[in-house]
């Protein structure tokens, strides 16, 4: 593992941590050993990456956590306080608790204990703890400090030392580098005297590293300097150890000097305690009201985006994702931001209710989808927006190659994606209104590691979402959100939140139709084909038109179906100018008839056809008369429709037996496929931690039997069944040439032996496993 | 849930349902942000636009207020997206305020650092503005006050104008209530106006506009200009004025083709001011004639655009707009806003009916079937002269006969577009004809005759859309119009909505020939009454 270290590691310390790790992880190891089953198991549930795949002993295991990449993990899951403990253990002497509480405050214990848990600290010598092998490399400046003096000094060239030592008023007489180092660092313990002699301007540039970074950035860093040639404030405390150069163009203070500088204090603020996320209050009616109208907003925005995509379906780009024109188009349609968009496909997507056919095209699964009630609609929607990996606030910006990233590309997978939308929304206080700014800090706080960069982006990307899919109202979490985040069904709940459908419309003189909440589903329909839409909310507003009516008769309904229908589900009387408008158009609609053989007119009023004929736009369409109550034309059929439609008479077309052809569009859909699959976070549970752990026993068991002494056994093959027969119920130990015809050794308890298998179970993998027996190179008891 | 009359709608629209219990309450707590769109028998349409919000905040109402009285009356959850939108746009007005500062005189202040540094980057309002003269402040030339509200508006940071106005010259004028007082919403109209400064101000047809303007005057006490559609008009408002307040023949001067008088009070035609004389406008002087301290816009809703560019250097002059309907057919509602000033009165017609401010009103669209012969003519006929001939056939003649005849004890009006056919009606009802030609004197003599009951009926062109006070009239008749002009519409039943002394309900009639452009166009013309809550009957002229 060492040669994960960072090449550019050149510190005494490093190397002391590169040195001392084979010594470090044996004894840490043997303190894992030490622990409880319940708590290694509570161990690898925190930490799972340590059990991919489980090590063959505890031995393997503390080498498995002393891993870059695995310090690198457990690190990023830490809040402040544990961070900030850890620190401490690294930065101080002798890092008791009472030494601890006395650096920190008095509410480290639980983060001492929660770093015990995760085997990031274990117990050392004289009740004082000491950071799990690897920590230090990992965390090369505690608390923002420097490195400590002697490692500083060690690796500067020993003639810079002894000028050092020398300005110092040190002996130099037993002149190796290690001792002046020491030497050195001894007398930078209290460099009061120090930091005054070198001056105001000096101390000034002392002050602004004390808090971290503690190294700056100068030119020629490595320039020799005495106390009696130094010029700049710089000099003078290069020349003092006060400052040392780590490269050409660095200085860095040491430990000692910081500490002194900071008048011993670790930390400026309280570490310990997690910021509130403040705001003003809501109370929770307020922000439920809020937040359960945003559900029914996102509810009707999904279904208005896809059955426009089911007539319509938007082409699928090469890349996989939606083209920024159909986004735009849809964004127009629905009146809301791009990304609002983004964010529905994405989730429509994840939800499996939208796929790639012939282009994206909402699957059979929507139509099921839209006849489930409006709570269980929402919850599979905000399920499917919690536990995708595809991040929608990526659509619209750039990737890496400067390429603009498409909503539904795959570009936008982000493995964390769910985890930091938990963890945003987990941070959400209770009745407030929590600001950006302090959400952030407390996410800060508790992950001090993460945040930042795509994090901070992500999280104020889940802010909006959460806001836009009606799980926070005027920024403050809904009833519903808690439970539901748990996991609990809040359908209930938010159920009673949203408006019941309603069966009645009230109609109006002027030709509009108000449905005051959601029509049932029958109503709506016959609406929608009788009437435009002219606001949708809480309430939809339909409007007839002589188009909309007459759009209704091409699809099959009569004057007195629609007049009887709208009667039935009015409270009020049908308004006069209403009645007047379906009677009218119902008249007109249908008077004339058009057939598609030669393409004729029809029409019982001879007059209309003597309109027709004098009418001098008509000349176009070169009608004849074939009888008087009939027109022919040498035009399509399509066109013939069309030319008359726009010379404003209104035909129908007619089939061949005389009847009406009923028009209507049908809209597209597409198979389901399987949702999207989504690169889950590993997540432990109790039952695999627990084997893992009973698998890491019992590969200490193995290894302290010490049977792997000399070449795996061999026994002729006969003997070999004979010996797995007689060992039932005892243990022994055999040789295996596994799949890939390594030659293993295992420690098994045989079960049974039949059909040319060994039935047995096997320690290492805490389970009962099937060894071919010809592959069984030999067997010898343990 | 609560059970509140009020749903909201995802594009802003509020649905208030009138028969609601608590309606009026939130007809009250929702009418100073959000415009009155329709008002229909049941559910009435408001509508939350910027320039509503903006109207709000200019009258001191918060985003905090508008977002309560969502949520107290809204029957369904209200949406987050839509209440958010609602702070954010209110949160835009008054980031910019046009003050006066002692030393640099009209400034431009801002309270939003990056809204100022936005503004000052756009190449339309750099020029408009002159030195940084601090942080927050720049100084704004005096002539492009109404220019640079204008522009602020467009770009959506409309400024809060605090410059305050110049009081104009003083000139004593009260109100002479002998024997009539003011009604109460005409006093509210002129108080809501007077602490807004500048505004419009918006009530029906025969609601009594002009003595609101009469008392908007003795509010400022100051010399008067009035600015008004046409001449019939101008002598209407000298009338009105002499008969309502302490002002003298003398005091009131007309301003027009015939007469150029200037005096403390002077009343100018649109059209006057408009003409111009080798591409100049020759009568601009009279905005500078006297130090005017209050200037009135009448009929606001069809103020001609040269006039709007006159306004914008008018800002230091309050002004008061009038007019029954602000739907403006060209769309210049935000100019409307940003120069004459916001809203800051209205009512709706039928409220004004409820309480007998205005006379109730039957409308009834009599449809007539045109003979086979007349279809025939109107099918060949060209597209630009199809609307004249259906609107001017022989068959609606002889039904505008009858309806004549039906109503022959009463005062009626005949109003079309076109002349022949006016001249026509005159001829077959033997009454009199008032259009463009007829002179002035004419006209007044023939109004006269018709209040006074000797002429018991009148046909009359376009020139007697507007501001022609007939009281007694109560049938009107309208054979044709300027094709689907909704405010047209509106204006001609205004004619006949003044409370009768009978207190008899008006009569409109729209004579329309059916399965024509006619039909069409009435269906358009009528979109704005029926909104308004006057329901059209469909009668058909054979049962009349």
């Amino acid at each position: 593992m060492t040669g994960a270290e960072p090449a550019t590691g050149t510190s005494a310390e490093t190397r002391r941590a590169r040195r001392g790790t084979t010594r470090d992880v044996d004894s840490y190891g043997d303190w894992l050993r030490g622990r409880t089953d319940e708590e290694l198991a509570a161990l690898v549930r925190a930490r799972p990456e340590l059990i991919t795949p489980v090590p063959a002993d505890l031995g393997a295991l503390a080498a498995r956590a002393a891993t870059p990449p695995a310090v690198s993990r457990a690190l990023d899951g830490l809040d402040r306080a544990a961070l900030a403990v850890l620190e401490s253990v690294i930065v101080l002497p002798s890092p008791t608790i009472t030494a601890l509480k006395k650096a920190l405050g008095p509410r480290v214990a639980e983060s001492v204990d929660n770093l015990l848990a995760l085997g990031l600290v274990w117990p050392g010598t004289r009740r004082s703890y000491q950071v799990a092998p690897g920590i230090r490399a990992a965390l090369r400046e505690p608390a923002g400090l420097g490195p400590p003096a002697r490692d500083a000094f060690a690796v500067l060239p020993l003639d810079r030392l002894v000028v050092l030592a020398e300005d110092l008023g040190l002996s130099t007489a037993f002149a190796n580098a290690s001792g002046l180092a020491e030497a050195v660092a001894a007398r930078l313990a209290d460099p009061a005297d120090l930091v005054a002699d070198a001056g105001p301007e000096a101390r000034t540039a002392l002050e602004r590293l004390a808090w971290g970074p503690p190294s700056g950035r100068i030119e020629n860093a490595r320039r020799p300097v005495t106390l009696a040639t130094a010029a700049s404030p710089i000099d003078r405390l290069l020349a003092r150890g006060l400052l040392v150069a780590t490269d050409d163009r660095t200085v860095t203070l040491p430990r000692e000097v910081g500490l002194y500088l900071r008048g011993g204090v670790l930390f400026r603020e309280n570490v310990l305690t997690e910021p509130s996320a403040a705001g003003p209050e809501r109370p929770q009616g307020l922000t439920d009201q809020i937040a359960s109208g945003q559900v029914f907003t996102a509810l009707r925005l999904m279904e208005e985006l896809l059955e426009g995509w089911g007539l319509e379906p938007p082409s699928v780009l090469r890349s996989g994702g939606l083209a920024v024109r159909d986004l735009r188009a849809a964004a127009a349609r629905l009146d809301v931001a791009e990304q609002d968009v983004a964010l529905l496909a994405e989730v429509a997507y994840a939800a499996g209710l939208l796929a790639r056919d012939v282009g994206w095209t909402p699957t059979r699964s929507y139509d099921l989808w839209l006849l489930r009630g409006a709570a269980e609609r929402w919850a599979d929607l905000a399920n499917a927006w919690l536990d995708t990996d595809r991040v929608p606030g990526l659509a619209g910006g750039k990737d890496d190659r400067d390429k603009t990233i498409n909503a539904l590309a795959d570009e936008s997978v982000r493995a964390h994606a769910p985890r930091v939308r938990r963890e945003v929304l987990e941070a959400l206080p209770d009745e407030v209104a929590a600001s950006e700014e302090s959400l952030m800090e407390r996410l800060t706080w508790r992950r001090p590691r993460r945040t930042g960069g795509l994090y901070s982006r992500m999280a104020s990307w889940t802010l909006r979402e959460a806001a836009f899919l009606g799980l926070t109202g005027f920024g403050a979490k809904a009833s519903y959100t808690g439970p539901f985040l748990r996991g609990e069904d809040v359908t209930g709940g938010l159920g009673a939140l949203l408006p019941a459908p309603v069966d009645h419309v009230l109609l109006q003189a002027d030709l509009t139709a108000v449905a005051p909440g959601p029509l049932v589903p029958e109503l709506a329909r016959e609406l929608a084909l009788a009437a435009d839409v002219e606001s949708t909310g809480g309430a939809t507003v339909y409007r007839f038109t002589p188009a909309s009516v007459r759009r209704a008769m091409d699809a099959g309904r009569t004057i007195s179906e629609l007049l009887d229908l709208l009667t039935r589900h009015s409270a009020t009387p049908v308004p006069q100018p209403l009645a007047y408008l379906v009677e009218d158009v119902g008249r007109k609609h249908g008077r004339l008839r058009v057939g598609t053989a030669l393409s004729y007119v029809r029409c019982d009023d001879p007059a209309v056809l003597d309109e027709i004929l004098a009418d001098r736009r008509a000349s176009a369409l070169r009608l004849y008369r074939l009888a008087p109550t009939v027109l022919a034309s040498r035009l399509s059929r399509q066109d013939l429709l069309e030319s008359l439609r726009s010379v404003g008479f209104s035909p129908v077309p007619e089939s061949a037996e005389g009847g009406l052809v009923v028009t209507r569009t049908d809209a597209h859909r597409a198979e389901t496929p399987a949702r999207p699959p989504i690169d889950h976070e590993q997540v432990v549970d109790a039952d695999i931690a627990a084997a893992a752990v009973r698998a890491l026993r019992a590969g200490e068991e193995a290894a302290a039997v010490g049977a792997p002494d000399g070449d795996p056994p061999r026994t002729p093959s006969m003997a070999t069944i004979e010996r797995l027969r007689s060992a039932i119920g005892s243990r022994v130990w055999i040789g295996y040439l596994d799949q890939q015809g390594q030659a293993t050794s295992r420690i098994v308890e045989p079960v049974r032996v039949d059909g040319g298998y060994l039935t047995a179970y096997d320690r290492t993998k805490a389970s009962v496993q099937r060894f071919t027996l010809h592959r069984i190179t030999g067997v010898r008891d343990v | 849930m609560n059970d509140g009359p009020l749903i909201v709608q995802s594009d802003k629209t509020l649905l208030l349902e009138v028969e609601h219990e608590r309606a009026a309450d939130c007809r009250r707590a929702i009418a100073p942000f959000a415009e009155l769109e329709r008002a229909p028998e049941h559910v009435h349409t408001y509508r939350v636009t910027p320039l509503a919000l903006w109207n709000a905040r200019a009258a001191g109402h918060d985003a905090e207020q508008v977002v309560d009285a969502l949520i107290q009356f809204s029957r369904y959850p209200v949406p987050h997206a839509l209440l958010v939108d609602v702070a954010d746009t209110m949160g835009r007005y008054g980031r910019l305020r046009l003050e006066k500062h002692p030393s640099y005189g009209l400034v431009m202040v801002s309270v939003d650092r990056a809204v100022l540094e936005e503004v000052l980057r756009s190449r339309k309002i750099k020029p408009m503005l002159g030195d940084r003269v601090a942080e927050d402040t720049v100084v704004v030339h005096p002539s492009e006050r109404g220019s640079l509200k204008q522009a602020l508006l467009k770009i959506g940071w409309p400024a809060e104008d605090l410059a305050g106005y110049v009081d104009g010259e003083a000139h004593t004028i009260d109100l002479a209530e002998d024997g009539w007082s003011l009604r109460p919403y005409q006093k509210d109209a002129a108080e809501a106006f007077w602490q807004g400064g500048s505004g419009v101000v918006v009530l029906p047809c025969g609601a009594g506009k002009t003595t609101v303007g009469a008392a908007a005057m003795a509010h400022a006490r100051a010399t008067t200009l009035i600015l008004v559609t046409n001449t019939v008009s101008v002598h209407q408002w000298k009338q009105e004025l002499l008969k309502r307040t302490s002002l003298t023949e003398d005091e009131i001067g007309e301003y027009s083709g015939s007469r150029k008088e200037i005096r403390p009070v002077t009343i100018a035609t649109y059209q006057i001011m408009t003409s111009r004389r080798k591409g100049v406008y020759g009568h601009l002087e009279l905005f500078d004639a006297r130090d005017w301290g209050l200037v009135i816009y009448d009929e606001v809703h069809l103020l001609p655009a040269p006039i709007f560019r006159m306004t914008a250097d008018l800002q230091a002059r309050r002004r008061l707009g009038l007019t029954a309907t602000l739907v403006r057919e060209d769309g210049r509602e935000g100019d409307v806003f940003s120069l004459i000033g916001p809203k800051r009165y209205d009512a709706p017609w039928k409220e004004m009916e409820n309480q007998g401010w205005i006379a109730p009103a039957d409308c009834v669209e009599v449809r007539v079937t045109l003979t086979d012969s007349e279809r025939l003519a109107y099918a060949t006929s060209e597209p630009e002269e199809r609307y004249r001939f259906c609107a001017t056939t022989d068959t609606k003649t002889r039904v505008v006969e009858r309806l004549v005849e039906t109503h022959r004890d009463e005062q009626i009006l005949v109003i079309g577009q076109y002349i022949d056919q006016l001249d026509e009606l005159g001829e077959r009802l033997d009454a009199p004809v008032i259009k463009g030609e007829t002179k002035i004197k004419e006209r007044e003599r023939l109004f006269q005759l018709f209040r006074t009951g000797e002429i018991s009926c009148l046909v009359v062109s376009k020139v007697a859309n507007f501001s022609i006070d007939l009281p007694e009239a109560s049938v009107a008749i309208q054979v044709s119009g300027s094709f689907g002009s909704r405010q047209e519409e509106a204006q001609r039943l205004g004619r006949v909505l003044r409370p009768k002394a009978s207190g008899k309900t008006a009569r409109f009639y729209s004579v329309v020939a059916r399965d024509t452009l006619d039909q069409d166009f009435a269906a358009h013309r009528q979109r704005f009454l029926a909104e308004q809550g006057y329901a059209y009957r469909i009668t058909d002229a054979d049962d009349l």
